[in-house]
Parts: C-alpha cells; structure tokens; sequence
C-alpha cells in the first residue's frame, strides 16, 4: 500500500527477515504503516506475526534490512529512552511483575525517562503518582491502585499493563496477542480500549489478532502472514472469509470460531 | 476483606523491615568499638595468614600427610552420615506419624518424635563431641557419635516431611486396594519421596565433610587436627593446602549432588 | 497381536545400564562400607567401650558432675545471679547471630548478581559480554570458597585479626553465610520468569533499572525466607564460634570447661537450647508476618 506524501510515515520495513536456528522466521519483508494507523496482523501460529512484531518494537533485531521508525533507523536506535518514547510492546501476559502493586507497575512505563537514583527513590515512595492515577482511571481500574498485581485476573492485568503504556505515552503501540488469553467480550473490552486510546492521542496501533471480527470492528488494515511470509496486505473491507480460509488452512488448524454478531 | 488482607500485607512487610533494621543496629551497638577493633599487629598477621592463600605447600611428604588426613576426615563424614540416616529414618517416620490413623497413640508417637529429633538437632555437633569426649574418652566413636546425632535430627525432621507431602492420590489408590497402612507407606510414600530424601541426604553429606573436618579439632585423626598443629606451628603455608583439600573435596561432593539431583528430576 | 516377550524387557534394561541415581546410591554405599570397615578394625575405635561397663560408670559421674554434684556451693543454674549474667551473654550471643546474617545479607544483595546465569550471560539483557562471564565464574568461586571453608575455620583466622569478642565471630558466621545465600540467591534469580524484566525493557528500562524493577521484587521473598533459615542455623552455631574467637556464651562455656566447672556447664547449655528455641520461635513469628 503507498504511502501518500502528505502523511508521515511511522512504521517502514525494508527486506526485512530474521531465522531461527533450524528455521526462517520471517522472509524478506516490506510495508509501511502511516501514522495514526490500525493494522490488524493475522494469520495461524509459527507465521511469523510475533517476530514481526517484536522486531517493530525493537525487542529483536532483524537479520538483513532496516526497519525505521519516524524515518529513524530502529537499529541505530538505543534501548532506553528514545525507543520506548517511540513504541512500546504489550503481549497476551506475563508483562507485569507479579510481586509489585499495581502502581509500581504502572508508574515503569516512566522508566526510560527516570535516572537510577528516581528508579531507587520510586520503589520506596512513588513519584508521579497522578500520572499513574490517570492512567489508572482511563483503564477504569483506580480503586486497585495500591494492590499486588498478582491479586488481579487476567483481564484487569492486561488493563494494567495497557495503563503503563499510557504512561509510557509512545507514538505506536504494538500488542502481540493481546487478548488471545480473554474470554470474548473482555476480548473486545479491551482491544475497544486500546483501540480508542490510539484513536483519541493518533497513535499508530499494530497488533496481532485471531478474531476477524475484532478486526473488521477496530482496525483498518489487514496483513496476513503464512510461514514467515506476506500473504496480503489489503484495506479491512477487502479482506474476506475465504481470503482468510486460504491463510489459515491446510495448516491443520482452524480458525477460531467467529463471534456471531 | 480486600481491604484487609491488601492493608495486612503491606503492615507485615513494613512491620518486617522495622524489625529487621532495629535488630541489625541493637547488634551492632553491642560490640565493643572502643577497645580496638584490630588485634596488636593484626594487619601483619592478616597478611602472613591470607598471604598464604598463594603460596600452599606442596611438597611430597606433606602432601601424603594431608591426603592421609582427608581420607579420614572422609571416612569420619561416610560413617557419621550413614548412622545418622539409620537413626534418623525410623525415627522421622514415626515424627510423621504415616503409619498410625488417628488416635492418641498417633498424636503421642509423633509428639515424642518430633521432640527427640528437635532436641537432637538443636545441638551442634562440637557441643555433642565435647561432652562425649568427656564421657567416653578421646576416639572415634565420640567423633562418629556427634556426628551422627545431631545430623539424624535434622535428616529425620525432613524424612518426616518429605514422607507427609508425598501426593495423596497413589495413596488412596494402594489403600483401596487392601494395603495396610506400613505397606502404603513402603510401596507408596518412600518411593515418591525417595528423590527428595536422596537428594537432601547428599547434600547433609557435603556438610558432614565440614562437620567431620572441624570434630578432627579435637584432636582425632583429620583435616581438623592437622590445621590446628599447622596452625601452631604457624606454618600458614600448610594450613592453606589442607583448606585447600577441604575445599575440594566439598566442590566434589557438591558437583556429585548437583548431578545426581538433576537425573532425579528429570 | 504378537506376544510380549518380558526377557525382552530385561534386557533392555540390563544393556541401558543403571541410572545415574542409582550406581550413585550403590557408590555411595560401597563407600560406607569401606569406611566403617576401616573404623571398626582399624584400632581403637572406641566402639567396643560402649558395651563395658566402667564406660557406663564415668558417664553416670559425669552426669552427676553436670547436675552439680561435687561442687560445695549451689550449683550455678540453680543461682539468680548466675543466670543474669548467663542472659546478658545470651543477648551477646544473639546479637553476634544478627550481625552474621546482616552482613552476609547486606554483602550477598550488593554483589550476587553476576553470579546469576541469566544476568551474567546477558540473557535478561540481551548481550553477553566478557565481564558478565568473567564476573560469573568469579563470584561462584567465591561463593563456593567461603562456604566451603567451615566457620570454625574461618574464626580461628579471623580472631588473629581483630580482637576478641562477638566481632571477629560475627565475621567468621558472615563470611561462611555469605557463600551459601550467595549461591541460593543466584539460584532464585536464574529460576524466575525472565518475562516481566523483558517487558521491562520494552518500556524503556535500563539494564540497572530492569534489575531493581523486575528481577528484586521477585527475589526479596525468597531471600527472606532463606536468611531466617541460616538464622536458625547460625544460632546454633555461635557457641562454638563464640569458643574460638572468645565472645558471648561461647566464651564462658569454655571457661567452665577448662576450670572443670561442669554446673556452669549446665547452666550455660540450658541457656543455650532456650537460645535456639526463642529463635526458631522468632523465625517462625517473623514468616508467618510476610505471609
């Protein structure tokens, strides 16, 4: 899909792949992503979609080609700072420290801009405790403010976690599975929130999901992956039932089963 | 009930650490700091003591010497810890209490079992060669004897547990098929908790070999005893191989352990 | 349907060998006997004293001596002010324990990280480099070195060092602790879920800041737990260092010992199990807080 002149470009992947010993996680890929965009990534499990995220998010670096954010190239990029300013990662769980309250938790998206002494003084008496308030009333989850994360389900983790990046306050978010551990209506609960989040601050939004009617709801653009490969990159109005049949099968897998509406 | 708990959590570990603190600075208020930390010449002889460290002796007749004294110090550790397990096991299955059902002679068994195992290991093993030295005289036996008494306590107290946190569904399965409670208890609960008990019992093994090394001290045949004559002398260089030797041999017994714990659990 | 051949079973086993467990276990056992072996008929070993009878008679006088037969005075732990002063030892002695602890807790915390796999092979952080190896093999050695030499030894060391009193035994107790929570912390730390320190640094953490964030809350617990354990241990063990580097109970059993004053002995043992016992009290009071 061209990108059209006038808007930025947020995400551009150059021929970008990376292996595995014994496998090819994902072969030369490109796209480009504008900012404020929704884009949907699917597709069975070993596609690839978790590496590509990861290497969107600067966790993984790529074996051959660039990837560059805001026109920056992501591997010259350090860790810290700069990066989490720009992106920021959330997966299906295990984000979070289980042994800290959910206000420590929340309050570490600051990390990157914290020196070490704040980072020490933080865990004693917290800093910047409004903004995690905030954040915390966005999620709707202010009155467990002080609890052990480990207290709290599923759902209300991934809430949590979405409030760190709150705070965090990149300019994309990238969320690998984020709701494949949810029942289905916290399932929508939540990629509704993430969703409106990245609408209401023109977020770029990327994140990998199974549910194609999550996806025709929240995102408006689909790319398929199939054994580490582009399978299409399409508008979400294009992407029909049969066009995702085609990706998931012969994997021996099925698709899961569509929220009738 | 959130409340609570979650305000409960946070008063004991706010409460923990003032306690923590408090005992750390009454403790360090209690030594002496005005009468010289540091011996008369305490730095010099820090120097020659640790300086040994890089220079041990080596030589030939010295070193069969310290070998000699290692294979007995050995020997003291093998036979103190095999006692032990022989007291310590029964009497850590009947602490258990698996092989009674409920009743008062359940409750007294293990009452008292449990009590000779904590008084046997809440003495140390010095303390136990002291007063057997005393007793009966200077010889082995004192040394295997406190050895093995305060070890069985501490080996019986865990084969106690070991045996009561087997997982209760073979269990049930072996006792509905007719077996009595000893047999449930030898075809069931010690195969489940064998790994553990061998496991724990390596490991005590490991520390018998310290144990035995410093009960030499008192003057038996051992790693311990030849330190201290060293250490007389004041031939630190000497004292350094036989730690060396020590340390050794408790590297070995270590990395054995580590290995055999980890076929155990595979 | 082909019959099952059970020799067949056999001899799989057979030619598989046996388990590592086991030829350990039937090591181990082969060892027991050769040493018993070399006890028993390698001169006296006191063993057969036990079964005579004039043995049996000096333990009885012993015991006498202990429950303050033969001294003209009131034995000593029937004696207020004997058992004052034996309590203010007492106290010297539980604070030589606290001190041990503190320091080998204070000194495992500030430098047992590189010891942990993950963290010294740079698989939390993502790249190893030749100092995390280096530091690994490093702070393990160390670990094993002071925990491999037995406190008692470390003591009569040290008190050639620093002068008598519960110092030099506080030290001796450290540095043999700081060897065994060194290794266990480093332990904890390579068993924990490298997942939420990862995500950590997705949100931007240092390396500094994952360890403080991610990887320390998970590990304080743990180390509680296990600092009250050698607590417990270290009691135990006070005495005898106390003996050697001349401070608290220690100090004046040994008195008692050399001058044959075996009702001080007495009092001083029994100050001692209550000793243990108050601390394994504590011990358990201060888990079940954290709880």
């Amino acid at each position: 899909m061209a990108a059209s002149n006038e808007q930025q470009r947020a995400i551009r992947l150059d021929q970008v792949s990376k292996s595995y010993p014994g496998r090819m996680a994902l072969y030369a890929t490109s796209f480009e992503i504008n900012v404020g965009e929704a884009v949907a990534i699917v597709g069975p499990s070993g596609s690839g979609k978790t590496t590509l995220l990861h290497l969107m998010g600067g966790v993984i670096q790529p074996d051959s080609g660039d990837i560059f954010l805001n026109d920056h190239r992501l591997s010259e990029m350090k860790p810290g700072r700069e990066l989490s300013s720009l992106v920021g990662v959330i997966h299906q769980q295990y984000d979070l420290v289980p042994h800290l309250s959910v206000m420590h938790n929340v309050l570490a998206g600051r990390l990157g801009q914290w020196g070490i002494l704040q980072s020490l003084m933080s865990l004693v008496s917290p800093k910047n405790q409004t903004l995690a308030v905030g954040a915390l009333e966005q999620v709707g989850l202010v009155d467990r403010i002080r609890e052990r994360t480990s207290r709290l389900s599923g759902g209300e983790q991934q809430r949590v976690a979405i409030a760190r990046l709150l705070v965090q306050d990149p300019e994309v978010i990238i969320a690998d599975e984020p709701v494949a551990s949810l029942d289905p209506a916290r399932a929508t609960d939540l990629i509704d929130l993430l969703a409106k989040i990245a609408r209401e601050s023109n977020k770029t939004f990327v994140a990998s999901i199974h549910s194609t009617d999550l996806a025709h709801q929240y995102f408006n653009r689909v790319i398929g992956l199939r054994n580490g490969e582009k399978q299409f990159d399409l508008p979400v109005a294009f992407v029909s039932p049969e066009l995702l049949g085609g990706l998931y099968e012969l994997e021996g897998l099925e698709r899961e089963s569509v929220v009738q509406e | 009930m959130r409340a609570s708990s979650r305000s409960k959590f946070r008063e004991g570990r706010g409460l923990l650490t003032l306690i923590l603190a408090a005992a750390l600075g009454l403790s360090l208020l209690s030594v002496d700091w005005t009468g010289g930390l540091l011996h008369s010449g305490g730095v010099s002889y820090a120097v020659r003591i640790f300086g040994g460290m890089f220079t041990p002796e080596l030589s030939p007749k010295f070193l069969a010497l310290a070998l000699e004294a290692t294979w007995n110090t050995l020997t003291f550790a093998v036979t103190g810890v095999t006692l032990a397990v022989g007291i310590g096991l029964p009497l850590g299955i009947a602490a258990s209490g698996v092989l009674f059902s409920e009743g008062w002679l359940r409750t007294s068994t293990v009452a008292a079992a449990r009590f000779v195992l904590a008084f046997l290991r809440s003495i140390h093993e010095l303390v136990w060669a002291w007063l057997f030295v005393v007793a009966f005289g200077l010889s082995p036996m004192a040394a295997i004897l406190a050895l093995a008494l305060p070890y069985s306590g501490i080996l019986g107290r865990l084969y106690g547990d070991f045996l009561n946190d087997v997982p209760q569904n073979p269990l049930r399965a072996l006792r509905a098929s007719g077996a009595s409670e000893f047999k449930t208890l030898a075809y069931g609960r010690i195969p489940m908790a064998m790994p553990d008990m061998l496991s724990y019992t390596f490991y005590r093994f490991e520390c018998g070999v310290r144990s035995a090394a410093i009960l030499s001290f008192v003057g038996i045949q051992g790693l311990g005893y030849q330190i201290q004559l060293s250490m007389d002398d004041l031939l630190y260089d000497q004292v350094w191989t036989l730690m060396y030797l020590l340390v050794a041999v408790i590297v070995a017994i270590d990395v054995w352990s580590s290995v055999v714990r980890r076929n155990l659990t595979r | 349907m082909t019959a099952h051949d059970p020799t067949l079973d056999f001899q799989k086993v057979a030619k598989s060998g046996l388990s590592m467990p086991m030829a350990s276990l039937l090591g181990f056992i082969g060892l027991a006997v050769v040493s018993w072996a070399s006890i028993l008929w390698g001169g006296k070993s006191g063993f057969s004293e036990l079964f005579m009878t004039g043995t049996w008679a000096g333990v009885a006088e012993f015991i006498g001596q202990l429950l303050g037969r033969g001294t003209e005075r009131t034995p000593a732990f029937l004696d207020f002010a004997s058992w004052r002063d034996a309590l203010w030892l007492s106290l010297d002695t539980i604070a030589m324990s606290v001190l041990a602890i503190g320091f080998a807790a204070l000194a495992v915390l500030l430098t047992f990280l590189p010891a942990a796999r993950n963290v010294a092979f740079g698989e939390l952080s993502g790249n190893r480099s030749a100092i995390g190896c280096a530091g690994f093999f490093l702070m393990r050695g160390v670990f094993v070195f002071t925990r491999g030499v037995p406190e008692l030894l470390w003591a009569m060391l040290i008190v050639f060092v620093f002068s008598p009193g519960i110092l030099p035994g506080a030290i001796a107790l450290g540095l043999h602790n700081y060897g065994i929570l060194g290794k266990l912390s480093a332990e904890v730390v390579e068993d924990l879920d490298p997942r939420p320190a990862r995500a950590l640094r997705t949100a931007g953490a240092s390396n500094l800041q994952m360890l403080l964030y991610g990887v320390l809350p998970q590990l304080l617990p743990q180390f509680l737990t296990y600092m009250l354990y050698r607590w417990e241990v270290v009691i135990r063990t006070t005495i005898v260092v106390g003996f050697v580097a001349a401070g608290g109970l220690g100090r004046e059993f040994r008195l008692g010992m050399s001058f044959f004053q075996y009702d001080k002995v007495m009092l001083f043992l029994m100050c001692y199990l209550l000793l243990v016992l108050g601390v394994d009290l504590i011990a358990a009071w201060l888990r079940r807080l954290v709880r």
